[in-house]
């Protein structure tokens, strides 16, 4: 039980996650443990070399890193967003942005982004998935 | 015409061109690890460095590196971080200049990582040695142990960083002979495709447990030498023509 439960934040920008139905793994687990699958696929990166794509962190935030109004991505961390919002209200301190990237590993979506309609979501997803 | 016995060998060797000449072109390709899978010793990563082919001046391979993994200077050399950085030394016997890039040297003995007091300084089972960032406290007994000076401090706080290399204040870092590209199952590392690129080839990389990969090749023609060899390091680094 967390103090929040059943109080959705909205972040500002759109992201990749808006479109998505569930996350990889069913949304109340992930809400809560997140950290346990990040912390499992962190040593195994590291240490071992998987590189599967499913609990990676580069791929959390490739989809739920928001994008502002000129198709440019915001740091997850900021104030305001999907990292950073539900960290400040459980007053836990996010320490992976000191050194891995904030931002999704494609900063070139921003020049091309600007021409696209950021309220069609699916035209987002279309962008960001060309980009790779 | 065409007998039985024509049409045989006919046969035979239409076969021996589908399959097994192919096979024989596969089997010298890299085989690329799945995503999934754990790395195995069955590899064991390392570079040749033909110091007669390194070109005094060219900075290709450092840019390179300084590019792959978000390497950025603020302006103070003394600390600033450098993995691969050039070096210049004179024979003062013959009085024979060389110069050749100098980065870890991914020793099969680290002295790195037997001065490690958490284990963050680690030699993966393929010898690639790394240091575990999440781990690292940052009290840089590595930097005074390594002989080849390869490791840097962050002394900065860092923004910016490349989603392949993340790296941070208060960690030490080295070359990793770009773990994120071998893993994704490239076959060259950063500064090896820069030097080919500004037309020196004096980097190869590659398994030097496969026989026809081409640093054993380069290895193998160039009979090079190990730098300290007197401490016994068995470094995966091999330097030809100093």
């Amino acid at each position: 039980m967390f103090a929040h439960d059943g109080n959705p934040h909205v972040t500002s920008g759109k992201s990749k996650a808006d479109s998505q139905e569930a996350c990889v793994e069913p949304t109340d687990l992930m809400r809560k443990e997140h950290y346990m699958f990040l912390l499992h696929q962190r040593d195994e990166t590291v240490v071992d070399g998987v590189r599967t794509k499913k609990h990676s962190f580069a791929n959390c935030i490739d989809c739920h890193v928001s994008y502002d109004e000129q198709g440019k991505a915001i740091p997850i961390n900021a104030e305001g967003q999907f990292c950073q919002e539900c960290h400040v209200k459980t007053a836990t301190n996010i320490t992976c942005f000191s050194c891995h990237a904030a931002e999704p590993r494609f900063p070139q979506h921003s020049s091309a982004a600007s021409k696209i309609d950021l309220n069609n979501i699916n035209e987002l997803v279309k962008h960001i998935e060309n980009d790779k | 015409m065409i007998n039985r016995r024509n049409f045989l060998v006919k046969s035979a060797s239409a076969l021996a061109i589908t399959f097994v000449v192919p096979s024989m072109l596969t089997s010298k390709a890299y085989a690329k690890k799945p995503l999934a899978e754990k790395v195995t010793n069955k590899q064991s990563w390392g570079i040749h460095i033909d110091a007669g082919k390194c070109v005094e001046g060219c900075t290709a391979c450092v840019d390179a590196c300084n590019e792959e993994n978000g390497l950025t200077g603020f302006g103070r050399p003394e600390t600033d971080s450098q993995w691969i950085r050039k070096v210049t030394v004179k024979n003062k016997t013959t009085d024979k200049i060389t110069t050749m890039p100098m980065m870890c040297q991914h020793c099969e003995n680290p002295p790195c990582c037997d001065v490690c007091p958490t284990g963050a300084s680690f030699k993966r089972v393929d010898g690639i040695v790394m240091v575990n960032q999440h781990t690292c406290i940052g009290c840089r007994y590595c930097m005074m142990a390594c002989p080849f000076k390869a490791r840097s401090f962050v002394h900065e706080t860092l923004t910016q960083q490349n989603t392949n290399a993340p790296r941070g204040k208060g960690c030490v870092e080295s070359c990793n002979l770009c773990v994120n590209r071998i893993d994704h199952g490239a076959n060259t590392t950063a500064c090896e495709d820069a030097c080919n690129k500004a037309g020196h080839a004096a980097i190869t990389f590659g398994d030097l447990k496969d026989q026809s990969s081409k640093v054993r090749i380069a290895i193998d023609s160039n009979s090079p030498r190990r730098l300290r060899n007197d401490l016994n390091l068995q470094q995966k680094v091999f330097y030809s023509n100093i």
